[in-house]
């Protein structure tokens, strides 16, 4: 099997020859710290980690659903420690000086009113031909004998707007004004539904993905019923319409706990659920137990036992073998692997979980086993 | 005698103009600020907490709640100030840890424990051992509530109550953690006396702590 076959049969619960080999990443400060431990310095960002760690590739269409022009980019003030910066999308934010991971503290957001709307309407035109690349007859051509999946990313329904408005204002509002968070949300699925026709015209795609990060560890965001009343009807048309051309898989990215939040995704024909926090509720065997295989899941190993030790790395995999020889199911660390994950563990964990689920050493593998033990 | 039963469902239902205007109307037939405080607003919060922890209630209520109460509340804190009727049921430092600037976990634990009667003290975020050691120090605290986001700004709770007992104060104050890589298990191992799971046990938590009635 090549790795499109093997990632979309791996999702559909079909037989694969072992389950892919791919992960979600790692932040910024990771990095820092396992260039102390061993990884090479080359070795600065996902993309380099995902050549460097011989990951099955994965891409999507350069095609883009954000805002067109984006905000100017500046640094507003500085202090000793942290930089108050506007961000792309125009977020008044304070994040830390020295470029360390966290959610920043945002200070001001862009979209408060109406006339402020009018503005991001403007920078997210469904009909903006900017949104593909001048190159994409090029693309095209590439993907017609390519060998890995390739999706779209068609954006966000609440996640996008929460970001612009505020989580309390957007809060507020879908009480105060549930007029106004209909007509953002109907904009933000015609974009969605532009692009996918801007792409499907073109390439056959095999997946797509939404991303939202909309729950608490104590659940989501809004209430199920608000979630159905304002996202379902709307994210069931983005997903028929992904149908139409073959999509079946249409994963969502939301960070937390989901629980509450499954089923309405189901019943929108949103079927596979990434990354799946753990320890923030979204245990992956949970879920399976509780919405059986019309569920489909991406990640789900805990990192806080990469972070604990050995030990707890074994029986982590362990614990999810049943899951993975259920179908439907490919494991990796249920976020970016944080900087307190020590670099021997980390190549640890890829090793248990290589060899528990028979995916193949890469070739250069021993060569990397071997520089890192000889660092340690 | 004043029923205050429809000023306590207009907290529950979030409704900040018909809370107003029911405060206004309680004060002017002679009902106490302390009691309006006590009998109609403070039992407003208990029920939409108890319905936020059965998951009838998510955050946009509990947020048009806290806004219907602060509604009310900006009538009656001048009263209560002036008459000194009312304490506070306990005295809250909060903040989110060194290293991590996520604050709206934070923002919904001061907004439920203040919606239950506790003052509270909003450090707020990126919050060193030594500043919240200098609150406990200068505000004579009960609680001191830290929260983090991050597993990397955890170790921040540890050094902060290592802080504390380094200072002296340890047993001058009750600490409680939360967030959401934060466990019960990870607040016995760096010795903090409570943890709270979501806002609404954050306060349930100080209660039982200061031994205030839930």
């Amino acid at each position: 099997m090549n790795d499109r076959e093997r990632w979309v049969a791996a999702l559909r619960g079909q037989p694969v020859d072992h389950i892919p080999d791919e992960e979600f990443g790692y932040w910024r400060d990771t990095f820092i710290a396992w260039h102390k431990q061993g990884l090479p310095r080359e070795v600065k960002d996902n993309a380099i980690a995902d050549r460097f760690f011989c990951f099955a590739r994965r891409e999507t269409v350069p095609i883009s659903v954000g805002l067109r022009p984006p905000f100017r980019r500046r640094v507003i003030r500085e202090d000793e420690r942290h930089r108050v910066i506007v961000d792309s999308e125009g977020v008044e934010a304070v994040v830390h000086k020295d470029g360390s991971s966290s959610i920043p503290h945002y200070v001001r957001f862009p979209l408060q009113t109406r006339a402020d709307w009018a503005e991001f309407k403007r920078r997210l035109d469904p009909k903006d031909p900017g949104r593909r690349p001048v190159d994409w007859e090029w693309h095209v051509r590439q993907w017609r004998e390519r060998t890995y999946p390739l999706g779209i990313y068609v954006g966000s329904l609440f996640g996008r707007l929460r970001n612009w408005m505020g989580f309390e204002h957007i809060a507020v509002t879908v009480h105060d004004d549930p007029d106004w968070i209909h007509e953002m949300v109907e904009h933000l699925t015609e974009l969605a539904l532009a692009v996918i026709d801007q792409a499907v015209q073109d390439v056959q795609l095999d997946f797509a993905a939404f991303w939202e990060d909309m729950a608490f560890r104590s659940g989501p965001m809004i209430s199920p019923a608000m979630f159905r009343e304002f996202l379902v009807p709307r994210y069931k048309r983005i997903t028929d319409r992904l149908r139409q051309h073959g999509v079946d898989i249409v994963y969502l990215d939301c960070d937390g706990n989901i629980m509450d939040l499954v089923e309405p995704w189901l019943e929108a024909g949103v079927n596979t659920m990434f990354p799946l926090e753990v320890r923030g509720g979204s245990d992956p065997v949970v879920i399976r137990q509780r919405f059986g295989k019309a569920v489909r899941l991406l990640g789900g190993v805990d990192k806080t036992k990469l972070i604990e030790g050995k030990e707890a790395i074994r029986k982590e995999i362990a614990r999810l073998e049943p899951l993975v020889a259920d179908g439907g199911y490919i494991p990796h660390v249920d976020h970016r692997v944080p900087p307190d994950v020590t670099y021997e563990n980390y190549l640890y964990y890829l090793k248990v979980k290589r060899d528990a689920f028979g995916i193949p050493h890469p070739r250069c593998w021993q060569e990397q086993m071997a520089a890192a033990q000889a660092h340690l | 005698m004043f029923d205050l039963t429809p000023l306590t469902e207009a907290v529950v239902n979030g409704q900040a103009p018909k809370a107003k205007e029911l405060t206004a109307k309680a004060l002017e037939a002679g009902v106490s600020p302390g009691k309006i405080l006590q009998e109609g607003l403070i039992p407003g919060m208990a029920e939409v907490g108890r319905r936020f922890e059965c998951r009838e209630f998510y955050v946009p209520e509990l947020l048009i709640a806290a806004r219907a109460m602060h509604a009310a509340l900006d009538i009656l804190r001048p009263l209560l100030a002036a008459s000194g009727e009312v304490e506070p049921i306990g005295k809250v430092v909060i903040g989110t840890v060194r290293g991590d600037l996520h604050d709206i976990g934070k923002n919904l634990v001061t907004m439920m424990l203040e919606g239950s009667g506790f003052e509270v003290k909003d450090l707020g975020i990126d919050v060193s051992p030594e500043k919240f050691v200098n609150a406990v120090k200068e505000g004579g605290y009960d609680v001191l509530a830290m929260s983090a986001l991050l597993t990397t700004t955890m170790p921040s709770m540890k050094a902060t109550i290592d802080a504390l007992k380094e200072a002296g104060l340890r047993d001058k104050v009750k600490v409680i953690i939360g967030g959401a890589p934060i466990t019960q298990e990870y607040a016995n191992q760096i010795g903090a006396d409570g943890y709270g799971e979501d806002a609404n046990q954050a306060v349930r938590v100080a209660k039982q702590l200061l031994g205030v009635a839930a």
